[in-house]
């Protein structure tokens, strides 16, 4: 079942367009992401479907409501955690949760368990009665977490989770996500600039630049499509040229040192067994096997001749591997 | 768990009331703001403007029979500021200034929370946007109110001539005014993005509409264009009114009754409030 149908979007500021014609689905109990460098519309994409922004054109329907039309259905269907903090500093991490929940007009003593528990979710619960200026951005970044989550959200919308997070903090981050989809079946929306969250987390990735999707599938498809694995064999002793001719379905094959074969294939799980049973039919003994996926590093500069890494410092221009 | 209607409401309301709280050099200088102003002007002027002291006759003058000069200084002062000496007259009017400054001020919050994110919260909620505002609203009159209270509560101690019976009904004159002048703030901080334009605009508002309203000197001895100004100064009524209920002086422009001062604060905070409501409510975090 689509729990987010969008459609055709697109948000003009003066001349400026943000998103240009965005179309996407995110499925129920699924993580969607949102992948790509910053500025091309991905949490402008996010805030129309929070219902913060209003579209120009196109429309975008959350569980059967329009968010245009029905913010306020939407608005209770959804939890977000924003990209920049949006939590009262001079409040303690309680304080946080109850005005939060207060406002969705929840009360009462279940209001405050549920607090609690949330807390403790998140490792925050000895921190509930401090101010959050005193807090790391970690902990800023779990209990907003824990107060998207406050109010039963079906769906859970993330934009960039982990941003300037030090490592522990992000795979924490990583953990609670993975807890929220698998525990409890949440549909999560998330956006993210860095290829290892979405290829870790998100059961699907929508690839966005310059305000249009640009390739969506799996981790796997989109790696897929540039259609090249590596294979590399090692074997027990030297194989002459022309062992390359017998390989099937091989684009290119080159003998390198020490018995090393490197094989570029469209599909490496498919070939391999084959190429291992042909190679052991030719009487070579196989010391070692490893192959390389292309990653989605690899794939975004199929994409856009540039890559995501690059893309992400504003201020030096995108330079290309190609012209490098 | 259960639905409140009035819970957004409730939220805000607990949520300016803690912050409040939790900033405590704000509760020093709210003391302190007002008390600067009671020790050096109202102590200063006071003896100024007080016979007591003058002993002597004046040169050139004759004295008229069976009185003397100061009894005659004191009565002209006396009439001028409604029955009661000048330090009584300025307290009493410094509730009133405190509270509006603080109100009036406190839409800077809303620039804060813009910069810190945490409008984003408030609008995302699939809360009424205008209850969400005017608990804002309703907690920092709460507030100041009690910062009013605080200052009356200090001019006791450094003025003679209040009245402990006024306190409660003051009060209500007050908590309208703050209502008023935190609408205002709001409807004000909600147009701009920074906190520099939003000082420049109160600064450049309070400081004409305090020294028009009556606080420091009575508005019978006003310029008559600034008695028209003053005429269209909510703070006006505010100052009337709750020195009328603390000390008993009745100094004002011709329209300024008790009754009439409760409908004019009465008016000014339903029209701000509402203005901040439609103004929340077409908000949204597009620049």
């Amino acid at each position: 079942m689509d729990v987010i149908v969008v459609e055709n979007l697109v948000k003009k500021y003066k001349d400026v367009l943000a998103v240009n014609g965005v179309s996407f689905t995110v499925r129920k109990g699924e993580i969607f992401a949102l992948l790509g460098p910053n500025g091309a519309g991905k949490t402008t994409t996010i805030h129309i479907i929070a219902t913060l922004l209003k579209p120009t054109s196109g429309r975008v329907i959350v569980e059967g409501y329009d968010a245009v039309k029905e913010p306020g259905k939407v608005r209770r269907l959804i939890g977000i955690v924003f990209q920049e903090p949006s939590l009262d500093q001079q409040l303690t991490a309680y304080d946080n949760m109850y005005i939060h929940g207060r406002l969705y007009g929840y009360s009462g003593n279940e209001l405050r368990k549920r607090i609690l528990e949330l807390l403790e979710f998140v490792d925050l619960k000895e921190y509930a009665f401090k101010q959050v200026k005193h807090f790391s951005g970690g902990m800023k970044r779990r209990l907003e977490i824990a107060r998207g989550l406050l109010t039963n959200p079906d769906i859970l919308i993330l934009d960039e989770p982990t941003i300037g997070l030090d490592p522990q903090s992000r795979a924490r981050v990583w953990e609670y996500v993975r807890k929220l989809k698998n525990d409890l079946g949440m549909t999560i929306l998330m956006t993210t600039h860095y290829l290892d969250e979405a290829d870790e987390l998100a059961d699907r990735i929508a690839i966005m630049d310059h305000g249009r999707i640009i390739a969506m599938g799996t981790s796997l498809e989109l790696k897929n499509m540039l259609g090249s694995d590596v294979i590399y064999l090692k074997l027990s002793k030297q194989a002459p040229e022309s062992l390359c001719r017998e390989f099937n379905g091989v684009k290119d094959c080159r003998l390198l040192e020490d018995g090393l074969i490197e094989l570029v294939v469209e599909n490496a799980n498919k070939v391999l067994p084959e190429v291992m049973k042909l190679v052991m039919e030719k009487g070579y003994e196989i010391r070692e096997v490893s192959y390389r996926k292309p990653s989605l590093n690899e794939v975004f500069l199929h994409l856009t001749g540039r890559e995501l890494r690059d893309s992400l410092e504003a201020s030096s221009p995108p330079r290309g591997r190609w012209h490098r | 768990m259960r639905r409140v209607n009035l819970s957004p409401l409730i939220a805000m309301v607990y949520r300016q009331v803690k912050r409040w709280f939790s900033a405590r050099s704000r509760l020093v200088s709210t003391v302190l703001n007002p008390l600067v102003w009671i020790i050096f002007l109202g102590l200063g002027w006071g003896s100024v403007f007080s016979a007591s002291g003058f002993k002597g006759a004046l040169p050139g003058i004759p004295t008229p029979p069976g009185l003397s000069i100061s009894d005659l200084v004191q009565k002209y002062f006396n009439t001028i500021f409604g029955g009661v000496d000048y330090l009584t007259f300025m307290v009493s009017g410094m509730a009133s200034m405190t509270v509006f400054l603080a109100s009036f001020i406190g839409g800077i919050s809303v620039i804060w929370d813009k910069q810190f994110g945490y409008l984003k919260e408030t609008l995302v909620a699939p809360a009424s946007r205008k209850l969400v505002i005017a608990g804002r609203i309703l907690g920092d009159a709460i507030v100041t109110t009690v910062q009013g209270l605080i200052v009356i509560l200090l001019g006791f101690i450094i003025a003679s001539g209040l009245r402990i019976a006024g306190v409660g009904i003051a009060l209500i004159y007050l908590f309208l005014l703050a209502i008023t002048f935190s609408s205002l703030g709001v409807v004000i901080a909600l147009k701009l993005s920074s906190v520099e334009g939003f000082q420049m605009i109160v600064n450049l508002l309070t400081m004409p509409l305090m020294f028009m309203s009556g606080v420091f000197y009575p508005f019978t001895t006003m310029p008559s264009w600034m008695q028209v100004i003053a005429l269209y100064n909510p703070l006006s009524y505010a100052v009337h009114a709750v020195r009328y209920w603390l000390t008993g002086a009745d100094v004002g422009l011709s329209p300024m009754t008790p009754l009439n001062d409760l409908l004019v604060l009465a008016a000014g905070a339903t029209i701000l409030l509402l203005t901040a409501g439609f103004a929340f409510e077409k908000t949204s975090i597009e620049e």
